[in-house]
């Protein structure tokens, strides 16, 4: 059995790296041949992963959630499936190279801790371990697409801002034809609608200049959604991300009450997905305001990411305490 | 003398003041911040250890300011309590000033054009056909339909998951139920810890219960990993009887992941180890000083009157003289011994591993022989009136976070203008977090409005 989980993970770990790939050239080319390969390697990816988990689980009858390898499995997993149906609803192929090779680079790591089946400790011993883990993880795995999507948000911006001298128009409001019946501008309008297919008009005017004059990074930049919509789908991704962490602490301290008689101990893992769940409600509550969403909000995406990092990594690997999957 | 109604003013202006600050979202986020920053000094520094571990970790200036500012203890700091009480505060001030008010926008005309979610789409009929069939499409969308008349024009409101406003109230509700959870343990609960030796009783101290470790077992199963063998524990179980004041009793196996409840207190199977008694003799003869039951691990005896002591550090399972420190891999007592430390003083001395049984010379005619083990439980109790708040709080607070994050209040202004037979009807939607969030279910609307009306028409 544990030859059939190194044989479907290696398959993984060469699926994504291939598809990650095609999809980051798919994002520089825009060509459709190199999503249509990329996208089912992805897939081929995912299923193969899912395999290597569930050849795993059936070999140690237990969730396979024991160690940091199976749990940084689990969390690439989950990243490749949310990216795959957020890609899907809001048309985000050319994402993929980044989350793919991010997660891959996190299989591979992943692999590095993998050092075979081990019996469970009696603490871990507990139907817990197959509900908190993966809920925590999946919070993990949102942040981690919530964290690309700012990304992007930012270069856009920040590029828009050189583009056009200035700072960009506030978001999606607009009527991005201001000053149409000049040439520039209806040039630009109708180049942004055939690149973005968007209704409303853009907020990247500097952008959709440059690019209707030829410019390669703004062309692809015009190519993904409104600065509006970006933020939009990152506030909808930390949307899911939000609840699943809220949720996965609140099991975490159940499983906690049942196995050490404190639902809270300020463990540092613990405090650490308290840190991360304090920035996402920051996030979510700068989001009210209308001035705050976009740049401001995009960054406290970028700063939980790290958060969570430090969170999942770095507690276990530098900080130990009752989590930690060394001891 | 300021008169009775300057103070009034006074009053009023910093009442004012105190509502404006702690209603505002970005004095909320600032607190927010601070938690985090907080919290997270407590992950990077230890928190609750001995003075001296500072020293021995940080650069001794560190290790000065870290207890001088009590990062030590910060969760349990009156600066870290303070913050969630001005968080508590802030989040009642917003939910009530800001929250419950509507924050979707009146019931008003509007420019449907001077929106930017907004579409015209034609419909024929008469206008009171033309308004039914738009009201009898909304309502089976699931929107809420009101009618009102500005300055004798008609409008139709659609109001859809209004009352997921509700959401954010939810949401905090729960976060603050929490705390009063939080709170009640500390004004009411207790919890603790006992070692008990295989065969003793001890009374936990807070209400008197007896709990007696009949016996203590683990298991342990070593096991091929690709960096070698390990030992993995698998199984701690005390076989133990717990004792009521009052008289009840009640004889369990206790497991880790399986408490006992007894008494209102929770029993928690939370570690083991090894009770080793010594004997310290002079010349052959005893000496005064020894304790006669087995000492747990950190315990010290004096070495008569020569200022120094023996402290028991380590039990070691298997003594092997390959390893390095010549402490073997297997923790099971398969060679026994154990480590003490000679201090003088405070100051450790050096170290060695005995085994068990046998008696080493200290010098001056003293010796030290560690003579027997019994296995000892690690038990935790605790006594926790606030948890089924905790528990009811954070149930309400996924649910406000949820509703908040799903259901997405919007409402719809609706105009007919035309006459005859011939309308154009005007739409516009607003929600509280923007155009944007709405965009794709607005267009959806429309297409499936302009859809129902071809319909119709034809
Ligand atoms: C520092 C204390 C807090 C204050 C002052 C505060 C205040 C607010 C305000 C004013 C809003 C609504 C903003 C608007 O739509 O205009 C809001 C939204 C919200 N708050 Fe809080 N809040 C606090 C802490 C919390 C906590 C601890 C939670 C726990 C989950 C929470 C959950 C929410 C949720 C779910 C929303 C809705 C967000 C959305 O719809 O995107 N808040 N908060």
């Amino acid at each position: 059995m544990s030859q059939f989980v190194t044989i479907f993970y290696a398959l993984a770990v060469a699926c994504y790296a291939a598809a990650g790939l095609l999809l980051l050239a798919f994002f520089l080319w825009r060509k459709g041949w190199l999503s249509a390969f990329g996208v089912p390697l992805a897939i081929a990816g995912l299923a193969s992963q899912a395999a290597a988990i569930a050849a795993e689980a059936l070999a140690t009858g237990w969730s396979p959630t024991s160690n940091l390898y199976d749990s940084l499995s689990l969390f690439v997993a989950f990243t490749v499936l949310l990216y795959l149906i957020f890609a899907r609803q809001y048309n985000l192929w050319y994402l993929g190279g980044f989350v793919l090779l991010v997660g891959d680079f996190f299989l591979a790591y992943a692999g590095t801790w993998n050092e075979g089946y081990r019996p469970l400790v009696p603490s871990l011993q507990s139907y817990w371990l197959a509900i908190h883990v993966p809920t925590v993880v999946a919070s993990y795995a949102a942040f981690t697409l919530a964290f690309c999507t700012s990304v992007l948000y930012l270069i856009k911006f920040y590029l828009e801002r050189s583009h056009s001298g200035g700072s960009p128009m506030s978001m999606g409001l607009q009527p991005a034809a201001a000053g149409a019946g000049s040439t520039g501008a209806m040039a630009m309008a109708t180049f942004v609608a055939q690149r973005t297919g968007n209704t409303v008009q853009d907020e990247t005017p500097g952008l959709a200049l440059a690019a209707a004059q030829g410019d390669t990074i703004a062309t692809w930049l015009m190519g993904i959604p409104t600065l509006a919509k970006l933020d939009v789908i990152t506030y909808r991704i930390v949307a899911v991300g939000l609840p699943l962490l809220s949720l996965g602490i609140i099991m975490g301290a159940m499983w906690a009450k049942e196995a050490w008689g404190a639902y809270w101990q300020w463990d540092p893992k613990e405090t650490a997905a308290l840190v991360c769940w304090i920035i996402y409600l920051a996030y979510m509550h700068l989001h009210t305001r209308n001035q705050w969403r976009g740049e401001r909000t995009s960054w406290i995406a970028v700063v939980g990411f790290v958060a969570v990092i430090f969170c999942y990594l770095g507690v276990n690997i530098w900080i130990s305490g009752l989590h930690s999957y060394k001891v | 003398m300021a008169t009775a109604t300057e103070r009034l003013s006074t009053v009023q202006a910093l009442y004012a003041e105190f509502i404006d600050t702690f209603g505002n979202v970005l004095f909320a986020v600032s607190l927010l911040a601070v938690w985090g920053v907080m919290t997270l000094i407590g992950v990077v520094i230890d928190q609750g250890k001995d003075p001296a571990a500072y020293f021995n970790e940080y650069p001794a200036q560190l290790a000065r300011a870290v207890l001088r500012l009590g990062l030590d203890h910060i969760y349990h700091s009156y600066e870290y309590v303070g913050l969630i009480g001005l968080i508590l505060v802030s989040l009642t001030v917003c939910t009530f000033k800001r929250v419950i008010p509507a924050r979707l926008p009146p019931l008003r005309p509007v420019l449907v054009d001077k929106i930017p979610l907004h579409a015209f789409i034609e419909a024929n009929g008469s206008e009171g056909e033309v308004r039914a069939r738009l009201e009898g499409f909304f309502a089976k969308a699931g929107w809420h339909i009101r009618r009102k008349v500005f300055n004798g024009v008609e409008w139709t409101f659609a109001d859809k998951h209004n009352w997921a406003r509700r959401g954010v109230l939810v949401a905090h509700l729960g976060f603050a139920i929490i705390a009063a959870g939080t709170t009640l343990y500390w004004l009411k609960g207790f919890s603790g810890a006992v070692a008990i030796l295989s065969g003793q009783t001890v009374q936990i101290p807070q209400n008197g219960d007896m709990l007696t470790v009949h016996s203590f077992n683990y298991t342990i199963k070593p096991t091929q990993t690709r960096g070698g063998l390990v030992y993995q524990p698998v199984d701690y179980v005390s076989d133990l009887t717990a004792a009521s004041a009052s008289g009840a009793t009640t004889r369990n196996l206790l497991r880790v992941n399986h408490p006992l409840e007894f008494d209102g207190i929770s029993y928690y199977q939370a570690s083991y180890g090894y009770g080793v008694r010594f004997d310290l003799t002079q010349a052959g003869h005893p000496v005064a000083g020894v304790p006669a039951t087995p000492m747990f691990e950190g315990d010290a005896f004096p070495v008569g009157p020569t200022g120094r002591s023996i402290q028991y550090s380590q039990f070691v399972g298997t003594i092997d003289p390959r390893s390095p420190s010549g402490v073997g891999a297997d923790p099971r007592p398969f060679n026994p011994g154990v480590v003490v430390t000679v201090l003088d003083g405070e100051q450790p001395l050096g170290q060695e591993i005995i085994p068990l049984g046998r008696a080493v010379d200290l010098g001056g005619g003293y010796r030290l022989e560690p003579v027997s083990y019994r296995l000892y439980s690690g038990i935790e109790y605790r006594h926790d009136p606030g948890v089924p708040l905790v528990g009811l709080g954070a149930l309400v607070l996924v649910a406000g976070v949820c509703i908040s994050f799903y259901f997405l209040p919007a409402r719809l202004f609706v105009r007919l203008e035309g006459e005859g037979d011939r309308w154009m009807v005007g739409l516009a939607a607003q929600t509280p977090k923007g155009y944007t969030m709405f965009e794709e279910q607005f267009a959806a609307l429309v297409a499936s409005l302009q859809r129902s009306e071809e319909a119709t028409v034809s």
